[in-house]
């Protein structure tokens, strides 16, 4: 690799870090202005919204499957009931992904068998 | 992994990367993918290992190499990534108030990555606050290790992987929205949140089927934002309040 794109590696991954770091000693610093108050009162409201927000759209775009033919659409719909029904069942984490992800691959290998 | 209101751990580090498993299941799939295009796309397999060591941010770095193998300016490749990973401005912000007052937080940001944040959201205020940082690090740094992981895998024995396990591949990725699914549940707490909720997903599904996979993201939450502020619903519970998101 030669010095101009290590470079360029670099910028990018000094960038991103910048990114990810300085949002954060802004937030601190304004926390410390506003001793006392409860954190989440302290910060901008529409930065409160903004973060289940980018949740939910990072969940729109994880669910198109790599290989977007009709049986991965199939099993992603099936695969999100089947995450949706264990989170009520048991509320937790962990167990959601797990039969979400079974019930992905049991359809698939399904789909494939007919 | 019952998630508990206030719960206190003998050692948290470690109940952050029994959390964090569920994030392999995306991460380590996409990371052999990047080894395996990094090195088609001519870096070497340690060039590809050190990109996702140090830049850390899976789309940006598939752009990185796709550009730097087209040929184009490395000025405008780093513009790109950069732009790509604007979205995490909105991390740390949104983390901050329940991070406490740890010297470690700033030293922990390189793993703050979309689902890392997803996860450290929900799981963090239920813990005790000296707690925290450990928690943090233990999720961070397996996600990261498994990032990098992948990345050798892939760059080494990734065109034999591929062909061994096709069905692997192919099942593990849907780790990644299952989690974010099980996350954001519990914030439907209300027509308005979710009605602003399911605007912003399916914003992004619309964005990602049309190519705009990137900044769909940030377009999505702002859709999403903007929808909770500008349909007023009869309010029928406490979660319809401002800080629904907070709230569970």
């Amino acid at each position: 690799m030669s010095s101009a794109l290590w470079l360029a590696v670099l910028a990018s991954a000094i960038g991103t870090l910048l990114m990810r770091l300085i949002p954060l000693l802004w937030m601190q610093r304004r926390l410390e202005r506003l001793d006392g108050e409860d954190g989440v009162e302290a910060m901008p409201r529409w930065l409160a919204l903004l973060g289940p927000m980018m949740i939910a759209a990072v969940l729109g775009v994880s669910l198109v499957p790599r290989h977007a033919d009709a049986t991965a659409w199939l099993a992603t719909l099936v695969g999100v009931l089947a995450t949706l029904a264990m989170w009520y069942y048991k509320r937790s984490l962990g167990w959601p992904v797990v039969a979400g992800v079974a019930t992905y691959g049991a359809v698939v290998i399904l789909a494939g068998m007919l | 992994m019952t998630l508990q209101a206030t719960s206190s751990l003998s050692r948290p580090w470690l109940t952050g990367v029994r959390e964090a498993i569920p994030l392999l299941g995306g991460y380590v799939p996409v990371a052999i993918s990047f080894g395996l295009i990094a090195v088609q796309s001519g870096f070497s397999p340690w060039e590809a290992t050190l990109i996702s060591l140090l830049v850390y941010a899976g789309a940006s770095q598939f752009l990185f190499v796709g550009m730097v193998a087209g040929g184009a300016p490395l000025w405008l490749v780093v513009v790109m990534t950069l732009l790509i990973n604007v979205r995490h401005v909105v991390y740390a912000p949104n983390l901050a108030p329940v991070l406490g007052k740890s010297r470690w937080w700033p030293w922990l940001m390189h793993g703050l990555t979309d689902q890392v944040f997803a996860v450290a959201l929900h799981r963090l205020p239920q813990l005790p606050e000296a707690q925290r940082p450990g928690w943090f690090a233990g999720a961070a740094i397996l996600a990261w290790a498994s990032w990098v992981a992948g990345t050798v895998l892939g760059a080494v024995a990734g065109e034999w992987l591929v062909a061994r396990w096709p069905l692997l591949g192919q099942v593990m990725p849907f780790a990644l929205p299952a989690l974010f699914l099980a996350l954001l549940a519990p914030r439907f707490t209300s027509r308005r949140w979710s009605l602003a909720l399911i605007v912003s997903i399916g914003m992004a599904l619309l964005c990602a089927l049309t190519g705009y996979t990137n900044v769909g993201i940030p377009v999505a939450a702002a859709c999403g934002a903007l929808c909770f502020y500008a349909v007023k619903l009869p309010t029928s519970r406490q979660g319809d309040n401002d800080k629904g998101g907070n709230d569970e």
